[in-house]
């Protein structure tokens, strides 16, 4: 071992003046980091929550009561809604959650085959509009779908059994994520315990695996539920005369201009949603006890009685979803489906007023919602840290709160906090940058949650090497916290930004003749009977998407290995 | 530069972390603090840091109150049990960072670099990332990092305790002649009594939040003031007054005044000596072979011993043993 040369000591020339400064600074950073999110969840998410609230309570004559509630009971076709809702919500939750279960165990906990190919096709319906299916459906199933005709039959897909599908398949993959987590969160050694002590396979499927993933069997069915009845893309194109809830509050507010029933309407789905999302909470939470750190991911072995039914049943469902979305983009190719399947690119010129400008609108509001949705999040998860731990918790509990508001209530509420005139925050209504924000708060949530999760994932003593080697916050944030948190960054980003693409329940009452959607388009033209033209938007919308989130998974591959750790 | 802190007291919601810590760390020494997980040693280290605030009391390096001076002008260096290296730049640049931000020129930081390289014999790993290093390797560049800036004040946090135990033999060593090479004080913060003993120049042994004894290790091993050092400083028999009345009455002048309840004698196991002696009133309830040396349990006059001897006693379980124990080998402690 060599001396160093003589110790050539750097002094740290900073004054106590400079230093009484420069950390003034830094509290003036931290403070902005936390006020500003703060403010703006006050403002677009708070705010509007209250004068939904206000507005459910302020009755047609005036006065301020409980008459709007009173006149929702009397309102003809309420009570149907609310029954129909339950129903077609309890019933893809228990399809979905025997379906998602099944494929979740297949792909987590098998060595069947095609694994790769299940997980691709259960992420379609995540990158179009919910509509896409039920549009699919019809086309498969409708009274002129492919298997009418060929059949020589008319099947009535249009209702109960039609949204039941189409809602199954759009909630579906959601469901297998939640579970698929859960599963493999268990541990190999409870197995390898269990078989020491001779127990057989079906006594730890009972013994371990089903208890172990309990919570989040629990937490993907409250999903479901919610998704399910707040969604309002396949409830308005293949629901039919079997109307929701969704639809009668579009009905009540668009239709009939009865704003103070539609907010009661608004009010009273966000009591089960509501639930839902803090039953899930406590779940999660519940769920997260028992993970160890050093946990071993169990290894699936080969078992041919259990892998090839699963196989087989994965695979057909796997194909069904691949065959309703594929029949959109094919349908949207041909003259006029089913009768004459010569190829053509005429639905491609969209004859509705706008033709492709909502697309082009949504692109640019979904940057939008995912540039300020990112950078938002960043700061407040950022801030968050520095906070008293009483403080932090309120603004958690804020923070999280979105995700118990229904799209469609946000949107509602939206209306009613700044359409109003003499109000400066008139000037944002029919903004596009209203939709991008409606947007962002609508999956504020599942954005802010991955946030703290990646931030989280900081290594604390990385920031205090830092700290001691003399850097101050910004060095620490630019040197340690951004690039540990690139890869977050970027999902959050493109989460937000593919949601924002597809969503049609909140900004359904936000858009204007002026300032439109594209899967809003989609609903109008198929609206108007340009079925075929709504494929061909759809599928526009589909290779937006598609290109979206091949583009981000080659930005987080390069991302991650820049930084491996 | 000497730290001093004088009567350094912290709380977390009402529970007292620290009560009103007193200790020097002299110019170029080596102080460990050692103690039980949840003692406060790493509480006070993270205040020395300046990464805790702390309730009252006084911090002074050199003669100057380090208060109102955050972490990072502290000028200290510090190493983490985690290694804690910045995963995304390479070694050279996670040892030249804390220059980088002392805009050093760049010429200067790659003198300097190189030549901790050299010092942490690693002169090869420069351009390489850390997770292309083993342990033992990362926690060497952790220590060239902090020492990088020149820092008046070297902190470690239980810096090899991550580490097989071979590798963190060597590293001890080295740590101790690096530290005697540049003579920087330096805190360090342990829970393995073989680490303080070997490194340290003084040791502090911490429980709930108060200092029990400070001393040198030999001190701390042969003088233990409290039955808590003497159990933490390896194995002891503790033994209450009115039994050494008893049965080693040659012990009792060296005890000090104070109630039958207030000492105890502590008699190390390789004090107690131990002779086959057919009919003696000693029996070895049993025998465990370590290598270097044998441990006995022994019963004797009503109560259980424990010895040591490095040679083998030529005793079986069950066989009578004459017991004895010299009357310079017992440290008094308080119970």
């Amino acid at each position: 071992m060599t001396m160093p040369a003589t110790p050539s000591a750097i002094p740290l020339n900073r004054s106590p003046a400079r230093r009484a400064r420069s950390s003034a600074d830094e509290r003036l950073l931290y403070g902005a980091c936390v006020l500003v999110p703060v403010a703006a969840l006050l403002l677009f998410f708070l705010f509007p929550l209250a004068t939904i609230v206000w507005r459910s309570l302020v009755e047609e004559a005036g006065g301020v009561g409980p008459g709007n509630y009173l006149a929702l009971f009397r309102t003809p076709g309420i009570l149907r809604a609310v029954t129909n809702s339950l129903a077609v919500g309890l019933a893809t939750t228990a399809v979905c959650l025997v379906l998602g279960f099944m494929v979740a165990y297949a792909v987590q906990r098998t060595r069947m085959p095609g694994k790769r190919f299940v997980s691709a096709a259960l992420s379609l319906p995540l990158l179009a509009p919910s509509l896409v299916l039920g549009l699919g459906l019809i086309f498969l199933l409708g009274r002129n779908g492919l298997v009418s005709n060929l059949l020589g039959t008319r099947i009535n897909i249009y209702g109960f059994s039609g949204l039941l599908i189409a809602n199954v398949l759009y909630a579906l993959p959601q469901a297998v994520l939640i579970i698929q987590a859960a599963l493999r969160h268990s541990d190999a050694r409870y197995y390898d315990a269990a078989e020491v002590m001779g127990a057989t396979r079906w006594q730890q499927f009972t013994g371990i695996t089903l208890p172990n993933v309990k919570f989040g069997l629990l937490s993907a069915g409250f999903v479901v539920f919610t998704v399910t009845i707040t969604d309002f893309g396949n409830a308005v194109t293949i629901g039919g005369d079997f109307t929701v809830l969704a639809t009668e509050i579009y009905n009540q507010v668009t239709g009939q201009m009865k704003f103070g029933i539609g907010a009661a309407v608004g009010i009273l789905l966000l009591l089960p949603t509501g639930v839902a999302v803090y039953i899930e909470r406590v779940a999660a939470q519940r769920q997260f006890g028992t993970g160890s750190e050093s946990a071993l991911p169990p290894v699936p072995d080969h078992v041919p009685a259990r892998d090839v039914p699963l196989f087989l049943a994965t695979m057909a469902l796997a194909l069904s979803i691949v065959a309703v979305v594929a029949t959109v983009v094919f349908a949207s190719f041909v003259r006029l489906w089913p009768y004459r399947l010569d190829l053509t690119t005429k639905h491609y010129a969209i004859t509705l007023s706008g033709g492709y400008e909502p697309l082009w609108t949504s692109l640019g509001v979904s940057v939008a919602a995912a540039g300020i949705g990112t950078a938002l999040l960043f700061a407040l998860a950022f801030g968050l840290r520095r906070l008293p731990a009483a403080v932090a918790k309120t603004v958690y509990l804020l923070a999280v709160l979105p995700v118990g508001v229904p799209g469609l209530v946000l949107g509602l509420s939206y209306i009613f906090a700044f359409n109003l005139a003499g109000s400066p925050l008139h000037v944002l209504y029919g903004s596009a940058l209203l939709l991008a924000l409606c947007n962002f708060y609508h999956y504020h949530t599942q954005g802010f949650l991955t946030m703290v999760t990646g931030m989280r994932a900081v290594p604390p003593a990385l920031e205090e090497a830092a700290t001691c080697l003399g850097g101050g916050a910004v060095r620490v944030l630019g040197d340690v916290v951004v690039p540990v948190m690139v890869p977050t960054l970027l999902s959050v980003f493109f989460f937000l930004f593919m949601r924002s693409m597809v969503t049609l329940s909140a900004v359904i009452f936000l858009v204007t003749p002026s300032v439109t959607l594209g899967a809003v388009s989609v609903m109008r033209l198929d609206e108007a009977g340009f079925v075929s033209q709504a494929a061909a938007f759809s599928t526009c919308i589909m290779a937006v998407v598609a290109a979206a989130a091949l583009a981000m998974r080659g930005a987080v591959t390069l991302a991650t290995r820049r930084t491996v750790s | 530069m000497d730290l001093q802190i004088r009567n350094l007291l912290k709380t977390f919601n009402g529970f007292v972390a620290l009560d009103r810590i007193n200790l020097t760390v002299g110019d170029g020494e080596f102080v460990c603090l050692l103690g039980p997980s949840g003692c406060g040693k790493t509480t006070l280290l993270r205040i020395v840091a300046g990464l805790l605030p702390y309730d009252s009391g006084e911090l002074l390096m050199g003669g100057r109150d380090l208060g109102g001076v955050p972490a990072r002008d502290r000028g200290f260096g510090i190493v983490f049990q985690s290694y804690s290296l910045f995963p995304n730049m390479t070694v050279a640049e996670n040892i030249g960072y804390g220059m980088k931000i002392r805009h050093a020129p760049r010429e200067r930081i790659a003198a300097r670099v190189a030549e901790l390289l050299d010092l942490i014999k690693l002169p090869q790993v420069a351009d390489r990332h850390p997770w292309q290093l083993s342990g033992g390797q990362q926690q060497r560049v952790a220590l060239a990092r902090a020492l990088a800036v020149d820092p008046s004040l070297i902190l470690l946090d239980e810096p090899l305790s991550a580490l097989d135990a071979r590798v963190r033999a060597d590293l001890r060593t080295e740590i101790r002649d690096v530290q005697r090479r540049l003579g920087i004080p330096t805190i360090m913060v342990t829970h393995d009594q073989e680490e303080a003993l070997v490194l340290a120049d003084k040791v502090v042994c911490m429980n709930h939040g108060l200092i029990e004894q400070v001393g040198t290790p030999q001190d701390l091993y042969l003088r233990p003031r409290t039955r808590f050092v003497a159990d933490f400083m390896g194995s002891s028999n503790l033994l209450p007054t009115g039994w050494v009345r008893e049965a080693m009455p040659h012990l009792m002048p060296s005890r000090p005044d104070g109630a039958e309840a207030a000492f105890d004698a502590c008699v190390r196991p390789e004090r107690v000596s131990v002779t086959p002696a057919p009919g003696a009133e000693g029996r070895v309830i049993d025998l465990t072979f370590l290598g270097n040396i044998r441990r006995l349990r022994l019963a004797w006059r009503g109560r259980e011993l424990l010895a040591e001897t490095h040679q083998d006693p030529g005793v079986a379980p069950g066989e009578a043993v004459d017991v004895s124990v010299a009357a310079d080998a017992c440290a008094w402690v308080r119970a």
